[in-house]
């Protein structure tokens, strides 16, 4: 066995110790400086029994240098610290395991963090993931927050479990019954195609777990695709998601799963580009089932449905399975109860101050939960944030107390930073009350007649992350301003995907916007999930600027406003 | 039986007290950041992998589907 491959954890370990000697030194320092004699123990009692007020928690001295490890977790009084830590931390632990043991190939698994960089690097560090969504939350708030990360990591294990399962390149080049029963579609094909087939087979998205998970919990871990496949000739300029998705193909880092595969032309053309990639590396059938760009236009809705119907007829072909119906109208009603639920949160949210979820939960669970499609887990979290949130409007608990202002974020997020609103609420009360990207396949199918589903499910494919609003005409984009209104929002964040060319098309024609009708815009520039190009220290200059120099506003918590995530996942 | 319980509960405890220093010294992610995370790393850097830019693009082999238009 080659022993050089423990030699980081020597240097690793090593660094460690020398760490956490110069944490012990310090604490005992603090406490030898520490006034016993003028001491507020009655403050400091109640501090330890109910956690700080949001002003004095000081979270930004908690952090190591560079990596925002926590020298300790936080102290969030004994009921919260200890919720925490039993249902957040260990019961995440124990279900990731289970979840992981009970799925159909353990081992396959095992193999799969060994083999996959996109697996063993972005999905080790999941807790912290929790663990920076999280931050400062107290209450109902951490509560409800954190059921939706557990309904994600539940979906990401499904995910990538199947995908080694049916890899043939973990079971030596063999394709075993898994491999013949799992079907790979692009990560922005909707999950709903698939409904038909559910009973006898699942799908599992080519992207979604190598990538697009990958980069909220490890920013790193996509890096060196993006590096491969500009190494092969790519410019630097193309949007990342593109170049990721591509670049896990040149390091030959794609799971080898299905006989065939679905593309479309989702969020837009560079994702064309993404499919010929595809088509060239992953060497199956592939079906390319494109989306109208302008989605509006009724002339377009019946090819649209026919790309849809043969997509259908492909897949009938390549498995020999035929299109179930009942199977089908099944997980179309059950997503419909999802998307009610949705909208009920979204009438909390906008007309009250008691909802209990905050942004970067209620984003992310919006986008994997409305693009993986039905799926047991969401209705299970659905009715644990249906009790929290009743429970906050009945008795007017307001979750976020310290919001000074209301958000609406607007256009892509930054992926590496999702959790920048949960920074921003503690550092300056901003309160993202809704995203964008969380309004998208906002359609409740109609059952009752074949036209009627064909053709709500035709506009449900059509309304799809990105195309809905970004991409679907100027009109689409606009939306932001009903959607301000509606959400009774005071001021917007808007997001600016520097790569992204439909967006910096539109860029001045939103600066008129806001300037002519008079709302607070903060830009925030990103690449989507390059953390290289804008860095998140960056992201917060920009937003402690904005908040500062415009909106002339101290800070809640002074030690966020600068400290080094350099090295942070 | 007493003692065996007595037994049971002190071990039960001793390892929920250490779990919790774990979780509160963030233990677990120092142990990941520092010590797994790199093993990893340096195995993937390390893998030999194919130049799949070699595979021949072989356009139209599997465009056997009428599309119904």
């Amino acid at each position: 066995m080659d022993f050089s491959v423990f030699e980081p954890a020597v240097s690793g370990a090593k660094e460690l110790f020398s760490i956490e000697k110069k944490n012990v030194k310090e604490a005992l320092t603090k406490l030898k400086n520490f006034d016993f004699a003028n001491a507020d123990y009655g403050k400091i009692l109640h501090d330890f029994i109910y956690g700080k007020p949001h002003e004095e928690r000081r979270l930004g001295d908690l952090y190591e240098d560079r990596t925002c490890l926590y020298k300790h977790r936080e102290w969030r009084g004994i009921k919260d610290t200890f919720y925490y830590f039993n249902n957040i931390w260990l019961y995440n632990y124990i279900m990731a395991v289970k979840d992981i043991v009970t799925s159909d190939e353990p081992l396959a698994v095992l193999k799969g963090f060994w083999r996959y960089r996109w697996l063993g690097q972005g999905y080790m560090s999941v807790l912290h993931w929790f663990d920076r969504g999280l931050e400062g939350e107290r209450g109902l708030g951490l509560r409800a927050s954190a059921w939706h990360y557990r309904a994600m990591v539940c979906e990401t294990i499904r995910q990538f479990s199947r995908l080694c399962a049916a890899d043939s390149k973990l079971h030596n080049g063999q394709r075993n019954e898994l491999w013949y029963k799992t079907f790979a579609h692009d990560e922005t094909v909707a999950g709903a195609i698939f409904y038909p087939w559910r009973d006898r087979a699942d799908d599992v998205p080519l992207q979604m777990v190598p990538y697009f998970v990958t980069v909220h919990v490890n920013a790193n871990a996509v890096l060196s695709y993006i590096d491969a496949i500009q190494s092969i000739g790519l410019p630097g300029d193309p949007c990342p998601m593109c170049q990721a998705e591509s670049g896990i193909f040149v390091l030959d880092d794609y799971p080898d799963y299905s006989p065939f595969l679905v593309t479309s032309n989702e969020a837009c053309d560079a994702s064309v580009s993404t499919s010929i990639t595809t088509d060239w590396f992953f060497n199956r059938p592939l079906f390319a089932m494109p989306q109208p760009m302008q989605f509006d236009d009724p002339l377009v809705q019946k090819y649209c449905r026919k790309e849809i119907e043969n997509c259908w007829k492909f897949i009938e072909e390549q498995t020999g399975m035929p299109f179930n119906k009942d199977e089908f109208l099944k997980h179309i009603k059950a997503f419909n109860e999802i998307t009610e639920f949705e909208h009920e949160k979204w009438e909390v949210s906008a007309k009250t101050d008691y909802y209990p979820v905050n942004g970067v939960a209620q984003a992310l669970y919006r986008i994997y939960s409305s693009q993986v499609g039905d799926r047991h887990q969401w209705h299970e979290i659905d009715a644990h944030v249906r009790k929290i949130m009743t429970k906050a409007v009945q008795n007017k608990i307001n979750p976020y107390p310290k919001a000074r202002h209301r958000v609406l974020a607007w256009s892509c997020a930054p992926m590496f930073y999702s959790f920048w609103c949960t920074w921003a609420y503690n550092c300056w009360g901003l309160k993202t009350v809704i995203n964008m990207d969380s309004l998208m396949f906002d359609i409740i199918v109609r059952t009752d007649t074949e036209d009627h589903l064909m053709e709500d499910f035709t506009k449900f494919n059509e309304w799809a992350p990105m195309r809905r609003m970004a991409v679907g005409g100027y009109k689409h984009i606009f939306e932001c301003w009903e959607n301000y209104e509606r959400f009774n929002c005071d001021m917007i964040m808007m997001y600016d995907q520097i790569q992204c060319k439909g967006m910096t098309g539109i860029h001045g024609m939103f600066e008129d916007e806001f300037r002519n009708r008079g709302i607070p815009a903060c830009w925030m520039p990103h690449a989507l999930d390059d953390r290289r190009p804008v860095t998140r220290a960056e992201i917060r200059n920009a937003i402690n600027e904005y908040m500062s120099t415009v909106m002339k506003e101290e800070p809640l918590d002074p030690t966020l406003l600068e400290f080094d995530d350099e090295a942070s996942w | 039986m007493k003692r065996f319980l007595s037994k049971v509960l002190k071990i039960s405890l001793g390892v929920y007290s250490a779990l919790f220093v774990v979780f509160f010294f963030d233990l677990d992610g120092k142990l990941i950041k520092y010590l797994v995370e790199p093993i990893f790393l340096k195995h993937y850097d390390d893998m030999p992998r194919r130049d799949v830019t070699k595979d021949e693009y072989l356009i139209g082999k599997f465009d056997n589907f009428d599309k119904d238009t």
